[in-house]
C-alpha cells in the first residue's frame, strides 16, 4: 500500500500533467493550423492521458481507511 | 474566434485552475468531499474538456483556411479562383456548389463509413511529410487513390441537372456506369480539369473572389 506522502506525490504529478495538458489544449484552440492540431492531439492528449492513468492508479493504490 | 470555442477555452482554463489547486494541495482530497471533487476535477473534467476540444479541432480542420494554411497548398487555393467554368474546383467554389468555408473537405472527404476518419489520417500524413519529410512540388501532388464518383454523387445524385443532363443520357449505359463508378466523372475526359496547377501562371482569375 502507498504511504500518504507517496499518494500525494502521485496526485501532484497527475495534477501537473493534467493542468499542463489542458493549458496546451487551450492554447492550441487559438490557432487554426495543422501544427496546432498535432500539438493538441499528440502533446496535450498524451499529457492528459498520462495524468488520468496516474490519478486512477494513485486512487486504487491509496491506503484503505483503517490500514 | 467562435463563441463556442471561447466557451471551451474558458472551461479548459477553469479545469486547469481547479486541478492546479488540487495538485498544489493534495491534502484537500483526504475527506469524502475532497475525493469527489478530485474525481470530478481530475477525471471527469479533463475527459469532457478533451472531447470538446477535439471536436472543435476536428471541425476546424475541415475549413478551407486550415487546408490552405500550408505553403504547399497555396496554388490549390489560387486554383479555386480561376475564371474558367471548365475548371471543376473553381466553378464549384465560385458558385457555392460546395460550402465556401469547407471547400476542400467537401470534395476530398470520403462519403463512406469511417471516410472522414480515413481522410483525417491522410491529413496527418501530409503534416508529417510537410514537417519531417520532403514535400513534393505542388504540381506533383497526387491523390492516394483514384477519385471515386461516390464523392460527386453525394450531392449530384438525384439532381435534375445530373439525372436529365443531355450528355449523361446520350447513351443509356452512361448514367448507370457513372453511378457504379465504372465511368469516372473526372478521368474519362468529361470533367477532367481539376486544379491544373501546372498551368496556373497563365490563367485568368476571378478578381471578386479575393
Amino acid at each position: 500500500m502507498l504511504s500518504p506522502s507517496q499518494f500525494e506525490k502521485r496526485m501532484r504529478f497527475a495534477g501537473i500533467c493534467l493542468a499542463v495538458g489542458l493549458l496546451i489544449e487551450a492554447l492550441c484552440l487559438f490557432w487554426a493550423t495543422p501544427i496546432a492540431f498535432i500539438v493538441f492531439v499528440a502533446i496535450g492528449g498524451l499529457l492528459i492521458f498520462i495524468g488520468l492513468v496516474v490519478y486512477l492508479y494513485s486512487v486504487v493504490s491509496a491506503p484503505a481507511v483503517g490500514d | 474566434m467562435p463563441p463556442a470555442t471561447i466557451l471551451i477555452v474558458c472551461l479548459v482554463l477553469f479545469s486547469a485552475a481547479v486541478i492546479g489547486i488540487l495538485a498544489a494541495r493534495p491534502g484537500f482530497t483526504a475527506g469524502r468531499g475532497g475525493k469527489i471533487l478530485a474525481f470530478v476535477a481530475m477525471f471527469c473534467l479533463p475527459i469532457f474538456c478533451g472531447l470538446l476540444g477535439f471536436s472543435s479541432e476536428m471541425q476546424r480542420s475541415k475549413t478551407t483556411a486550415f487546408c490552405l494554411s500550408c505553403h504547399t497548398m497555396e496554388d490549390y487555393g489560387k486554383s479555386l479562383l480561376v475564371d474558367d467554368p471548365t475548371h471543376l474546383p473553381a466553378s464549384h467554389y465560385q458558385n457555392h456548389r460546395v460550402p465556401v468555408d469547407e471547400a476542400c473537405y467537401s470534395c476530398h472527404t470520403q462519403y463512406a463509413m469511417f471516410g472522414g476518419l480515413k481522410v483525417k489520417m491522410y491529413g496527418l500524413k501530409h503534416v508529417f511529410i510537410y514537417y519531417f519529410g520532403t514535400p513534393p512540388a505542388p504540381q506533383d501532388i497526387k491523390l492516394y487513390e483514384p477519385y471515386n464518383n461516390r464523392e460527386c454523387l453525394h450531392c449530384h445524385q438525384g439532381a435534375r441537372s445530373f439525372e436529365e443532363g443531355v450528355v449523361h443520357n446520350a447513351d443509356p449505359a452512361t448514367l448507370p456506369a457513372i453511378k457504379s463508378n465504372q465511368l469516372s466523372c473526372l478521368s474519362s475526359g468529361c470533367h477532367d480539369t481539376a486544379h491544373d496547377i501546372a498551368h496556373l501562371k497563365g490563367a485568368k482569375f476571378w478578381e471578386k473572389g479575393n
